[in-house]
């Protein structure tokens, strides 16, 4: 089987929501030698995007998508291994999380699977998530963005208290620091000194690519 | 009947599960067997259908659903199952009818049929949108209770207490309940309807001690109102929420569950929808042993109620539910667009028909996907209850006709609505009286719907 086969066969599986053909494909370009930066950007990451265009159109649903980025993260760990630890191909590391007292997680979990889709490294932190912890985290693991969602009124001001606590700390200027969920607006977003503020998913990933390439002139 | 211990019993010890692994490999993967089981089609050609045969299909797709899957526990991450024999003798011991409401004010919630004559109960409102103020607040709800055909109260929700956002489970996010309990019974009595019921419990009290510390009667809520509690979307349940359904059950007051499958979310397309949105209506009689039913179905993209797959999933649902069984739903619409629209009224009128003629009641409305601070008027809630009395007894092919007619007007603008203005720009807050633009727009869109076959009471 040529290279090309091979990464068609990766994207392919991505887009079948297959795991075990991710995984599969993912070993037999290791084993064939495939170049495996080009096999993550041609292969897998041109599958994650194709499948985010889909639930874009609503030609598959919530259920696809999480199980495509989950595919796509297996083969990613495998071939990301043979990656020499100096050429990096992420474009971003993203601590994500729904802010304290507030419980509900669809929203932030297809951000998440879009950021994931488009090469963006993310720690997902659930929901319910304590304050200190989104800082924490993102100390830990040297993350450029820290994304807050909320989907009720009376936990919106949750996403105020993080940056609080950033600025308090002395951390504020360290992350871009993006919001988003049901109650969210540009107004609210500005108010209270957030990075980004994006009204879809789609957007919001079009914005974490735009501030990380910023950050990093 | 199914006791509220015995529920607790089963979310101690049903069988383990990971979040992840039900709504992903249980939900979602059930529901897309069921629907093709089932062979239940959207055919957008027809959104309101006439086609009982349909709607039962849909119900029955929910019953085999709901008793293969079941609602899961977020707490105890178990699997809460019922056996067949305690599904149907829950839907057959549900209340048939709730009173609700304080002297003159006091009505009873029947449940309706298909092309029903009787009037839909008319619970008009906010939805528990972000107000900015206690002044917008009360002008907004005495504007909310003033409307003839309200047969009871949906507040807005407050997002600050003297000037200090809310905090989740904070001492004010038990402020604000007080207050919006306080404020809501105060601008009814300002209306003259002292005795109209709240039916969104406290639109702020997101936690259950919230909830708990605002029941207490000195702050004005009655065990005639109706308390919502939500139920997460895919079927999942939690100890706050059930505290809620305890402290509720316990005053011996209506529990109303509230829930919103997203189309596109964990139950797929229009079928899956439409067959969720059933089978949560089993959930919340057995889990929260609710009274009365708050469905409403969202798009995941436009988070609105009135794209053409989100009328037939109301519509088929609520056909479901209607056709075969006395349990007492109401819908829930949002709209895209914003009030001093012409769209606004077009969505509220379509999402409406289509849930009247289908046998519910209505909730009116979450406005502009309901999360701009302010963005709502009594207006929509207004036009909303006058659609739906005058479409009680409409045939659904006639329906159906209308609804496409007022779909063609908007469905282009969907995804990028005007979002109009907000309550203090579209009317004068002092007298409650909408501005002369906003009576032109209401004017002519009530025309265009009488020309399109609406016969309005007034």
């Amino acid at each position: 089987m040529s290279e090309e086969e091979i990464i068609g066969k990766l994207c392919e599986a991505v887009v079948a929501c297959d795991m075990n053909a991710v995984v599969k494909a993912a070993k037999e370009a290791i084993e064939k030698g495939v170049d495996p930066v080009k096999a993550i950007e041609n292969g897998l990451s041109k599958g994650a995007r194709i499948i985010g265009d889909k639930f874009e159109r609503l030609e598959i649903f919530l259920p696809e998508l999480l199980i495509a980025a989950d595919a796509m993260k297996a083969g990613l760990d495998l071939l990301l291994a043979k990656i020499p630890k100096d050429k990096t191909l992420k474009k971003g590391t993203v601590v994500c999380g729904t802010v304290k007292g507030d419980i509900h997680e669809i929203g932030k979990k297809i951000v998440a699977a879009l950021l994931r889709a488009n090469g963006f490294e993310v720690y997902d932190l659930g929901a319910d998530v304590p304050t200190s912890k989104f800082i924490e985290e993102a100390g830990k693991v040297g993350a450029d963005i820290i994304g807050l969602s909320a989907l009720m009124s009376s936990t919106l001001a949750a996403q105020k208290d993080v940056i609080d606590y950033l600025k308090a700390v002395g951390e504020r200027e360290r992350y871009i620091v993006m919001v988003g969920g049901g109650p969210t607006t540009q107004e609210w977003a500005s108010q209270i000194g957030a990075d980004g503020y994006a009204t879809t998913a789609p957007e919001a990933v079009k914005l974490a690519l735009k501030m990380t390439k910023k950050m990093r002139r | 009947m199914v006791t509220f211990l015995e529920v607790m019993e089963k979310a101690l010890s049903g069988k383990p599960c990971s979040e992840r692994d039900y709504t992903l490999k249980i939900f979602a993967a059930k529901l897309k067997e069921i629907v093709k089981e089932h062979d239940i089609e959207y055919n957008p050609d027809v959104l309101v259908p006439s086609d009982n045969g349909l709607a039962d299909d849909i119900f029955n797709a929910a019953f085999d659903f709901f008793v293969e899957v079941g609602g899961y526990c977020k707490d105890t991450e178990r699997i809460i199952k019922f056996e067949e024999d305690e599904v149907k003798q829950g839907l057959r011991t549900a209340p048939s009818k709730v009173v609700f409401g304080d002297g003159q004010d006091s009505r009873t919630l029947i449940p309706r049929k298909p092309e029903d004559k009787s009037p839909p109960w008319c619970f008009l409102g906010a939805g528990g949108g972000p107000v900015s103020s206690e002044e917008t607040f009360l002008s907004l709800v005495e504007g909310y209770a003033s409307i003839p055909e309200a047969n009871s109260i949906t507040t807005p929700a407050l997002t600050s207490v003297n000037g200090l956002r809310i905090r989740p489970r904070s001492p004010l996010e038990a402020l604000g309940a007080i207050r919006n309990a306080v404020l809501a019974r105060e601008a009814m009595k300002r209306a003259g309807r002292p005795g109209l019921p709240i039916m969104n419990t406290l639109a702020t009290a997101e936690s259950a001690t919230s909830l708990a510390i605002a029941l207490h009667p000195k702050h004005g809520l009655r065990t005639t109102d109706g308390y919502m509690i939500a139920i997460m979307d895919p079927m999942v349940v939690d100890f706050d929420r059930f505290n809620k359904v305890f402290a509720v059950l316990s005053l011996n007051a209506p529990v109303g569950a509230c829930f919103d499958p997203l189309m596109g979310g964990y139950s797929g397309g229009p079928e899956g929808t439409a067959v969720a949105n059933v089978a949560y209506h089993f959930l919340a009689t057995l889990v929260y042993q609710a009274s009365w039913h708050l469905p409403f179905p969202l798009h995941i993209k436009y988070v609105c109620s009135s794209t053409p797959e989100l009328l037939w999933v109301i519509s088929t649902s609520g056909q479901a539910i209607s056709r075969n069984t006395h349990l007492l739903s109401l819908n829930l619409n949002y709209t895209a667009a914003g009030p001093l629209t012409k769209m606004c009224l077009y969505e509220t009128a379509a999402s409406v028909m289509a849930a009247v003629v289908s046998g519910l009641s209505i909730e009116a409305l979450g406005v502009a996907t309901n999360k701009y601070e302010d963005r709502m008027t009594p207006m929509e809630p207004k036009f909303s209850a006058e659609v739906a009395h005058a479409v009680a007894g409409m045939k659904r092919k006639e329906a159906n006709q209308i609804v496409k007619d007022l779909l063609a007007k908007y469905m282009d603008k969907i995804a990028d609505p005007p979002l109009g203005k907000k309550y203090q720009e579209c009317f004068d807050i002092k007298s409650g009286k909408p501005s002369d633009k906003y009576v032109e727009i209401y004017s002519k869109v009530k025309e265009e719907l009488k020309d399109l076959g609406v016969k309005f009471q007034h």
